[in-house]
């Protein structure tokens, strides 16, 4: 099956002014987005993950590497094709006041993409825009307020029509609900899975929250200092991490069923600048179980065997695993 | 810092390259005819070329403009096409009055304008501070030919207490000084009090009220220090606007300064001068910039330098 | 935009220099059917004995001018003189200052910087001397005194309106707009100039003040609209030579030069107030 989206050895790389060097965000990540699934992609701040997710889209241009989306290469393009493909794969932004026009009405907000894709007519254009509002369970008199008149959940609401109306295929969420309360949080994420499940999207859902990302994932992708760490399908990664820094992650996650106590791996140091990494394996200096090798050498991505017949495929980089590393 | 200083220098360097190459392009294109001029009106045309000859005129722009600037760099500004000496000579002996008057313009516009920014600040909101800022507009909003004749109407004309312009004794620079000081006096006053008002409102000041500091003592000692750092800045452009603005003032008091130099060259299209006076007075401006702009992290730490 | 208008209203000095503006617009727009004379008409009775401007009387309100001609017409007439010039001048100022500042601001990069850097080589012209060049230059037609004032003013507007996109286009809805698929001259004027529009409207009052005044000195040095169109400026510098035997030629026209500069600038720092904060009383 061809995913949907395919990402081989990217790397980003943004330069300091004067200074020489950069910092790398994105370093040599590759994965496949299958078509209806939900990509989650979870690393602490820093870790590249926002960069990622606009790479994906092209928002950002990448230093190398390719992406190919349904099939056709998306790096390859000029800007303006690009823009063509935009309606296809669409973005919602963690702060939906910030990313929202405050000039602008609900409604115009929300016609925007298909005045800039040309799709429809004015009156097409209305009936579309009235059917959105009402699934992402708003009312027709928000069509003529403005952002500013809602609240944070309402607004994320706005944001996400805004992103579904064109009817893309794929969807980057960066952080979609780490600004919401937290009760406000499911009442998105729901919505997001009901809307996954009518307009048959997928989704890439960036967040540092894995509580959030246990709810709506099906494959987790770790990142770290730019790097994938460990890729695995959802039940694998919550269940069985193998990554030492996956293992602190999840042990990390508050649990409200205490019969399940789980012991906190608490991780000395703190997260080396971008500028900077440590060399060899860029967890090393944190890593309970680093060895002489993790210091020199970078792990390479193995794939592991899983239990059963789960689908889709284990990945990890760590040294732990490399066959005939002494672990 | 060095570095930055350096970088800035080059910059201004081209800027004031740009600056000869665009106005020896305008005076180039320009419809009068400098020979014609100089031939005066009853001359024959071999008379003009034999003029335009003489002083390189037809020659294409470029061959024209490269001489400028050799000569330039050897201090060499042209000869006037009107009065038969060097501009720089000439520049030189104008430069000086401009300066004596832009010195104590200056003087008296921080004087005015400080007192009655710190003044509107401490009164805000009462009438002191409404009449002092309405007087500043009023300073911003009328034109220096408007405020120059009045001034001489009223002091030298009527009540006979200065000469009527003209240069030479202390008398003759009192009425333009004060003139352009009044007016740019406007400007220090709304910016010193708005920055008197942001520094009053600060912490430390509350500190020191707290400590039993006397309100004059809380306002001139540990405000005032620190409301200025803005001011002084300021000067730097103020000495660039002023270099290109005494145009009006310099004709009005018959104050023979590079102004009034300048103002006379344009009449009579004497080209080499005005190129002069444009660059002196770019020149002025470029380093104002600069000076405001090195200035403003050296007394304010919190103002890094840019780019 | 109707609450800003209102609480505009309420400051006093702000509406009177509404009022002001209101008036001497008004004054230039009916002047047809305001003025007692036709401005350029020299009356025969216009000059006293010895050839001089006759004093204010019942037949002619503020008096004559050297050639005889009513003054208060020409005032009358000057306002539009002194109004159209300085709209227009500004308006182009505004115009080309907002089109390089948002092109600088938006596209960065090379062509930012090399726009910027045409805006400081323009900075370092002493303005002043750059209009009376310019100014003696080409013919003296209004059209031309206006759009070499907007030479000299263009430069304040496009720094501002640099800054400004720079700061606007840094926020995430622009990225979002980006995102959807917008082109950049979607952006430009659908995103960012309405953003900039408080600003422009700023500068479109405050810098009328300033056209105002350099066509006032242009003219008074007589390179700027000729006479015998009347013009506020030209009329001080036709009757330059009389005014200590008749001030009032001299300092009505000055006056009317400050009240209407002054409006524009107490106008423009109020709506600087009402539409930016950040920027309180700063020029």
């Amino acid at each position: 099956m061809t995913p949907l989206l395919s990402v081989r050895d990217l790397v980003k790389t943004f330069d300091i002014k004067g200074k020489g060097g950069g910092v790398r965000a994105v370093s040599h990540v590759s994965l496949d987005v299958q078509h209806g699934q939900t990509l989650g992609v979870v690393g602490e701040s820093g870790s590249g993950k926002s960069t990622l997710g606009r790479l994906m889209l092209r928002l950002v241009e990448p230093s190398s590497g390719s992406i190919t989306f349904d099939g056709k290469s998306l790096s390859g393009l000029a800007p303006r094709e690009v823009r063509r493909h935009r309606r296809d794969m669409q973005m919602i932004f963690q702060d939906p006041l910030a990313s929202l026009d405050p000039r602008m009405s609900v409604r115009n907000l929300i016609t925007e993409p298909l005045v800039i894709h040309r799709i429809g007519t004015n009156q097409e254009q209305s009936a579309k825009v009235r059917d959105i509002i009402e699934r992402v369970g708003l009312s027709q008199d928000a069509l003529d307020r403005f952002p500013h008149e809602f609240s944070g959940g309402q607004r994320q609401r706005i944001s996400i029509a805004r992103a579904i109306i064109t009817m893309p295929k794929l969807i980057v969420a960066d952080e979609p609900v780490s600004s919401l309360d937290v009760s406000i949080q499911s009442q998105i994420l729901n919505l997001m899975l009901d809307l996954r499940r009518d307009l048959n999207l997928t989704y890439v859902f960036i967040s540092h929250d894995l509580a959030v990302v246990q709810h709506i994932a099906d494959t987790v992708a770790v990142m770290y200092l730019g790097e994938i760490v460990e890729m695995a399908p959802a039940g694998e990664i919550f269940n069985n991490p193998k990554h030492p820094y996956t293992q602190a992650l999840i042990s990390a996650i508050p649990q409200i069923d205490t019969g399940q106590r789980r012991e906190r791996i608490v991780l000395s140091g703190d997260i080396p600048s971008p500028q900077n990494p440590p060399a060899g394996c860029h967890f090393h200096p944190r890593c309970p179980h680093a060895m002489s090798i993790c210091s020199q050498e970078a792990p390479v991505p193995l794939v592991l065997q899983m239990p059963g017949e789960a689908l889709g495929t284990h990945t990890v980089s760590c040294h732990l695993y490399t066959p005939g590393s002494g672990a | 810092m060095a570095r930055y200083v350096v970088r800035r220098l080059l910059q201004s360097a081209l800027i004031l390259l740009g600056v000869t190459f665009i106005t020896f392009f305008l005076l180039y294109i320009l419809p009068a005819d400098p020979a014609q001029q100089i031939a005066g009106k009853s001359a024959t045309p071999e008379v003009i070329a034999n003029i335009r000859a003489q002083l390189g005129l037809d020659q294409p722009l470029f061959t024209q403009y490269w001489h400028y600037l050799v000569n330039l760099l050897q201090g060499n500004f042209g000869r006037s096409y009107i009065q038969r000496t060097d501009v720089s000579a000439l520049l030189s002996s104008r430069i000086g009055p401009t300066l004596y008057l832009m010195f104590f313009a200056i003087l008296i516009e921080l004087i005015i304008g400080i007192t009655v920014g710190v003044i509107a600040a401490v009164k805000r909101g009462k009438p002191t501070d409404n009449a002092i800022m309405l007087f500043s507009f009023i300073g911003v909003s009328a034109p220096q030919f408007i405020i120059s004749i009045l001034m001489l109407y009223v002091f030298a004309v009527k009540l006979h207490w200065f000469p009527i312009g003209g240069y030479g004794t202390p008398k003759h620079f009192v009425l333009p000084a004060l003139t352009l000081g009044i007016l740019g006096a406007g400007w220090y006053g709304r910016v010193m009090r708005s920055s008197m008002l942001d520094v009053l409102r600060q912490d430390y000041v509350r500190t020191a009220r707290a400590k039993g500091a006397s309100e004059i003592r809380v306002v001139l000692v540990h405000s005032l220090r620190n409301a200025i750092l803005p001011i002084v800045a300021m000067i730097g452009l103020d000495i660039g606007f002023f270099m290109g603005g005494v145009v009006v003032v310099e004709s009005v008091f018959a104050w023979p300064g590079i102004g009034q130099l300048a103002w006379q060259a344009i009449q009579r299209v004497d080209i080499p001068v005005i190129m002069g006076v444009t660059l002196v007075s770019a020149i002025a401006i470029v380093l104002g910039n600069l000076l405001a702009d090195l200035i403003s992290p050296l007394v304010d730490p919190r103002i890094k330098l840019k780019r | 935009m109707n609450s800003t208008l209102r609480r505009l209203l309420r400051r006093k000095l702000a509406f009177a220099a509404m009022l002001i503006i209101l008036l001497i617009a008004g004054a230039a727009l009916f002047a047809p059917f305001i003025a007692p004379y036709n401005p350029n008409e020299q009356f025969m009775n216009g000059l006293s004995v010895q050839g001089s401007p006759l004093p204010p009387s019942s037949h002619y309100l503020l008096g004559t001018d050297l050639l005889g001609r009513d003054l208060l017409s020409r005032l009358i007439y000057g306002a539009r003189t002194s109004l159209i010039i300085g709209i227009l001048a500004n308006g182009v100022a505004v115009l080309i200052g907002t089109f390089l500042g948002l092109l600088a601001g938006f596209l960065r990069g090379r062509t930012g910087s090399l726009i910027m850097r045409f805006t400081d080589l323009m900075m370092a012209f002493p303005a002043l001397l750059l209009a009376i060049t310019l100014a003696s230059i080409f013919s003296p037609s209004l059209f031309i005194v206006a759009l070499v004032i907007a030479m000299v003013n263009w430069v304040q507007v496009a720094r501002v309106i640099y800054t400004q996109t720079i700061s606007i286009s840094e926020r995430e809805f622009i990225e979002a707009s980006r995102s959807l698929g917008a082109s950049t001259p979607r952006i430009l004027f659908k995103h960012l100039l309405p953003h900039l529009l408080p600003t422009i409207l700023v500068w479109a009052t405050l810098g009328i003040a300033t056209t105002v005044l350099l066509e006032a000195t242009l003219s008074f040095l007589g390179i700027g609209v000729r006479p015998p169109t009347p013009s506020w400026g030209n009329i001080i510098f036709e009757n330059q030579t009389y005014f200590s035997t008749a001030p009032w030629l001299v300092f009505l026209p000055g006056l009317a030069i400050i009240m209407l500069a002054l409006a524009f600038n107490l106008l423009g720092d109020a709506l600087r107030d009402e539409l930016d904060p950040t920027q309180r009383g700063r020029s």
